[in-house]
Formats: C-alpha cells, structure tokens, sequence
C-alpha cells in the first residue's frame, strides 16, 4: 500500500486500535506492529518506535475517559507506571540491540495461556456486580 | 466478591518506592521491558498479572494498565527517538483514529460485564498468541 489508500487504512486501523486499547486497557501495539510491518513497510524497528508514538496519546485519553467515568485510580496507575518507565528504556536499548525470536515465542506462549485462563474463569464464575 | 477485592487491590498498604506494592513495582517493570523491547504498550503483560497476581478487579486492572502506559511509552518514544527510529506521518495517521477508538473503547470498559470483559480480553490474548506464533 502507499500514498493516501495507505494513509486512510492507518487512520481506520488506529480506531480499531484505540478501541482495542480503550476497552483492553492496552496499549494497541500488539496490533499496530505487524499492521506497520506487513502494511507500512516500516522495518521492525521503526514499527516499534511507531507503534509507542501512536500508544501515548491513545492512552492520555483513555486514561482521560476512564478517570472521568470513576474507573480505576489514575494517581496510582501514573506512579507504578514511571517504574515501568525505567524498564522500557532498558528493553527498548535491549531491542535495538538485539533480534528478538526466542523471546517472541516465550512471550507468545505466556500470552496464550493467560488468554485461556481468562476465557475460562470468565465462563466458569457467577454473575459479578460491575 | 470481585468488587471487594478489586478495592482492596486498589487500596493495601503502600510503602517504599512511589508508595506501591512490591507487586505493582514487578508488574510495572515487566511492563516496561516488554513495551521497550517489542514496541507495545505492556498492557498485555501488565493486565493479566494485576488481575492474576495483585487481584485487581477485571476492569480496575485495564484502567490501572491503560494509566501505567503513559509514562511507559514518554520513555520509549524518547529511547527510540534518540536513535531515529521513529516515522512521525505514520503515527500521526494511527492516532487520529486510536484517539478516537481510545474514547469508544474506555466507554465501553466503563459498563461492560466484568465476566464478558474477561472472556474478550482472554479471546484478544489467545488470538494474538496465535498471531506471534505464526506471523513471520
């Protein structure tokens, strides 16, 4: 894809992202990377740098949203993040400095237990008061 | 039941650094490794060991992710940035619209089901798994 077919498919793309986000409590990267990769033609690297440009505005407001709404307690989720944010700069010059397949996998397999986990607490428990 | 313990998660005793849980300092560094190594934003990992792990509430653990995210990714922007690595028209193009799907999704995040949100954030999880495992 490229000029404005592209542009328009990363404009849709990012809604769905942002709803994913939004709703998921998660950034959108895991979906915005391969789409910057496969659509883009953006090496992994620029898709990765990408995608956490795209991330902080999408989480400024749905964190926004959220602390209008009385969902969560931004102050706390704020403070445990700056922690994380030392991190990422470590995993980010861990990034640039390495290829990353073995860890793919790892992550890949941690990510899809967990997902079945939910699916079946999710199933299995009673009805909860929101 | 959940509710309960989504408030107390929310609420025990904090001390140390920033005042947080040795539990959230593990999960916000793990957050933090994983959006600077991959590009994501590490609500990914973060949500599934809040809920897991700290007890947090289903929805309490996506707000406090989606929060956690944003000096998460101030620090990797700038990690990136510095080596030049970051396609500004690109990301603009996908921000015009996660902006706007961010607002419709923390909507929905607000009245959905706790049991539903569990089952879809499992089905995302599950799917991207499947995703890493066999794209490239």
């Amino acid at each position: 894809m490229s000029g404005v077919t592209l542009y328009v498919a990363l404009v849709a793309f990012g809604a769905l992202a942002g709803v994913a986000s939004g709703l998921l409590g998660v950034g959108g990267g895991t979906l915005m990377v391969p789409f910057l990769t496969l659509a883009a033609g953006l090496s992994q690297h620029a898709a990765e740098a990408t995608s956490l440009l795209v991330i902080l505005p999408t989480a400024v407001v749905g964190t926004l949203t959220l602390h209008r709404r009385r969902i969560g307690d931004a102050g706390l989720a704020l403070r445990f993040g700056v922690v994380g944010a030392i991190a990422a700069v470590g995993g980010a010059l861990l990034a640039l400095a390495l290829p990353a397949a073995t860890l793919r996998i790892v992550f890949a397999a941690f990510v899809g237990c967990v997902g079945l986990k939910l699916i079946y607490d999710g199933r299995r428990s009673p009805e909860q008061p929101a | 039941m959940r509710a309960l313990e989504a408030s107390s998660g929310a609420a025990r005793a904090r001390s140390g650094l920033l005042r947080l849980d040795r539990e959230l300092i593990v999960i916000g560094i793990l957050g933090g490794l994983l959006s600077g190594l991959l590009g994501v934003g590490g609500g990914i990992v973060m949500v599934p060991l809040l809920v897991l792990w700290a007890r947090y509430g289903q929805r309490e653990a996506h707000a406090a992710s989606l929060g956690a995210i944003i000096p998460i990714s101030i620090a990797g922007i700038a990690t990136y940035g510095i080596a030049g690595q970051v396609k500004v028209g690109p990301a603009i193009a996908l921000a015009v619209g996660s902006v706007f799907g961010a607002r419709v999704g923390a909507g929905l995040l607000v009245g959905i089901d706790e049991r539903l949100l569990k089952i879809v954030f499992g089905l995302f999880l599950v799917g991207v798994a499947v995703l890493l495992t066999t794209h490239r």
